[in-house]
């Protein structure tokens, strides 16, 4: 399961999937961002860069980040994806 | 003079009489000016005898030498001072346009003494002082000062306090340029003691640059580099700071129901996507700030700036209140009344959960959006339960029996990011100088969003030198006075090179994080004298010894004994969290040495 979050500039990446989650088959997390951009082209440009998951794009598994993307990933896991993100 | 304008404006309310005389340049050199300077300034003028709302303590506002140069974000001051709150050295700084033209009035500081016998405002224009009678503008909000007194956002700004400070909440904002604030520690109360409604000021002095050719083109680099990063040109001018809510909510570290849980189910609701999609008028920027964070929202009732995530937080998942209108509502009715946003909310938090256990007897509840608006009235006000409120969690939870029912650091009210989940933010907010708080040295960049690097948010060993690293480049940001955004795109070192165009004063690299290690063990020393001890650095019970039984962060406390060992062994202190005169010496601090044993 992926669950895109953030309004991205163009294309809004929700907008995009049409739904806040999308069930995805992958068993790492770079398997399933490869997955959901091959099913929402769209997203590449957001998620991608020169084929590497761009710099600042946040992806968490159940909750716990990660920036690796051989991080392992079952059919249980939620798998969450955010745009670059500051503040406080 | 390049950059530093080399003049101290001081005031004294008590005689309405006022004297400028020159800044101490090597003192200028070594601390730079804003946060830094301001607590440089306070060690001598007010020591542990004098309590906060005395006429001897002292407001200090500070510019910096970057102020009003034009370079990006170089619109802040800061206001120093003795807190009401908790006891310890305070600065609070604030963005706009009010430091600027701080800036071109000709001074670099302005120090306010003493207490005036009734209602004043004080107008400094172009150098020259003078004190109006405020008697008809006491007891009028924010912004119907603001308005009063010719607010014009280039040429004239307006710095005041509402009826908060005026009735000595200690939570009160300073706020200026009508939206914006100078917040935490309670400095409004400082102003209030004083009978000070207003500061006015108008100025015509450009500051002077000694290199401007070189400056000329640190600023277009420093434009490229913001463009260039996808934080500062992006994330912050297109989702506002609102939108940290649903990552710190999916991560489990979103304070919930003061801090009862670590999620809040009503996260999406007052979601940074969803204040931008429903209530968000436009973007709008401070001066010379190329990023634009700040939002316009609009409900049915208010337009105004804001909400930011930190006050959407604390009126929404603290109170367990999903309902974004409300705090939108209550964001303004803050900004009006002149009330910090974290500390009220987190205070009404607090009474709700002494209420719901039947330790306090009030109306309010958890989820009530109803009571925000009417309880930050009363705070404001110190009406019925509000005369209590007004006063921060600490103090009311105090009365009630209940201290540990207060989310505070050393008083202070934190803000969103629940420390059980984040383990290096816990030891920030403990080791605090003003109290628990994010902005002295944030680490949700390094534990959360990656920013340079991400790191095991969970993980303790190592954890303090990240922690101090942090708290060091801040309190160099905060004395240049700089926006901390801006050191998403740009390098703390790089800012050296800037600093050294501006004044014809080399700063080496390396020089701006040692300024800001200077700066933090000076504030400790402060408060140290105050009688603050490692007893001090430390955190809520329930954030030591409950651990959340859901979510991400399920099973986790703070493991604050550890760190704090392991960082007060990094910082060079000895065991009892006391700088060593070997650091001090090191720091250019050794004639304060004998001062932090006393």
């Amino acid at each position: 399961m992926v669950r895109p979050y953030g309004r991205w500039i163009m294309p809004n990446l929700r907008k995009v999937a049409g739904t806040k989650e999308v069930a995805i088959t992958g068993a790492s997390v770079g398997a399933v961002v490869t997955e959901l951009v091959k099913r929402y082209p769209a997203l590449a440009a957001n998620l991608l860069l020169d084929g590497q998951i761009r710099p600042h794009v946040i992806i968490t598994v159940n909750g716990h980040s990660t920036d690796d993307v051989d991080a392992p990933v079952t059919e249980f896991d939620v798998v969450s994806i955010f745009p670059p993100l500051a503040g406080g | 003079m390049n950059g530093w304008n080399g003049k101290i404006l001081e005031i004294d309310l008590a005689t309405l009489t006022h004297k400028s005389y020159p800044l101490d340049m090597e003192m200028a050199k070594q601390f730079i000016g804003g946060r830094g300077l301001g607590a440089r300034l306070l060690w001598d003028l007010v020591g542990p005898e004098v309590e906060p709302l005395s006429p001897e303590n002292v407001l200090i506002f500070t510019n910096g030498p970057l102020t009003g140069t034009g370079y990006q974000t170089s619109n802040r001051f800061s206001v120093t001072t003795k807190s009401p709150l908790t006891g310890t050295v305070l600065d609070a700084n604030s963005g706009g346009y009010w430091g600027m033209q701080f800036k071109k009035t000709g001074y670099d500081v302005l120090i306010v003494r003493g207490k005036a016998q009734k209602p004043v405002w004080i107008e400094v224009k172009n150098g020259e002082v003078a004190f109006h009678d405020a008697s008809a503008l006491w007891g009028m909000r924010v912004f119907a000062v603001t308005e009063k007194l010719g607010q014009d956002n280039n040429k004239r700004n307006v710095l005041c306090i509402g009826p908060a400070g005026e009735n000595l909440s200690r939570i009160a904002a300073i706020m200026n340029d009508r939206e914006r604030a100078a917040a935490r520690g309670g400095p409004g109360a400082v102003m209030g003691s004083k009978n000070l409604k207003a500061i006015v000021v108008e100025g015509s002095t450009r500051p002077e640059v000694m290199d401007k050719e070189r400056y000329k083109f640190l600023m277009y680099e420093t434009k490229k580099l913001l463009a260039a990063s996808p934080l500062t040109s992006q994330a912050l001018p297109e989702f506002g700071t609102v939108v940290l809510m649903n990552i710190m909510n999916n991560i489990g570290a979103l304070a919930t129901r003061n801090h009862q849980q670590t999620q809040f189910e009503g996260a999406e609701a007052i979601s940074g996507e969803e204040l931008t999609e429903k209530y968000l008028v436009k973007n709008q920027a401070c001066w010379a700030c190329p990023i634009g964070c700040t939002r316009i929202s609009k409900t049915e009732k208010v337009e105004g700036e804001g909400p930011e995530f930190e006050s959407t937080w604390a009126f929404g998942a603290q109170c367990g209140i999903d309902d974004l209108p409300a705090i939108i509502e209550v964001n303004a009715l803050c900004n009006d009344l002149g009330l910090d946003t974290i500390s009220a909310g987190s205070t009404i938090a607090c009474a709700m959960e002494l209420s719901e256990k039947g330790y306090l007897d009030s109306d309010l509840r958890f989820g009530r959006a109803d009571q925000l608006a009417l309880a930050v009235e009363a705070m404001a006000y110190r009406r019925d339960i509000g005369a209590e409120l007004a006063d921060g969690s600490l103090r009311l939870a105090t009365k009630y029996g209940h201290p540990e029912l207060s989310m505070t650091s050393k008083g202070l009210e934190f803000p969103a990011y629940d420390p059980r989940g984040l383990q290096g933010q816990g030891l920030l907010y403990a080791t605090s100088n003003r109290g628990g708080c994010h902005m002295r040295g944030n680490m949700i960049g390094l534990e959360v969003l990656g920013l340079p690097k991400l790191i095991d948010r969970f993980q303790v060993q190592g954890k303090s030198s990240f922690v101090i690293l942090n708290q060091n480049s801040n309190a160099a940001i905060d004395s240049l006075v700089l926006c901390k955004f801006t050191n998403m795109g740009v390098a703390d070192e790089y800012f050296a090179r800037v600093l050294s165009a501006v004044t014809g004063v080399e700063y080496a690299t390396g020089d701006m994080i040692k300024t800001g290690e200077r700066v933090w063990n000076l504030e400790r020393l402060y408060n140290n004298r105050e009688g603050f001890t490692a007893q001090n650095d430390t955190l809520p019970p329930r954030l030591l010894t409950e651990a959340p039984t859901d979510g991400p962060s399920k099973g986790w406390v703070s493991k604050l004994e550890p760190m704090l060992k392991e960082y007060y062994r990094t910082r060079g202190w000895d065991e009892n969290g006391v700088p060593t005169p070997k650091k001090l010496a090191e720091l250019g601090l050794a004639e304060l040495a004998e001062a932090s044993y006393r």
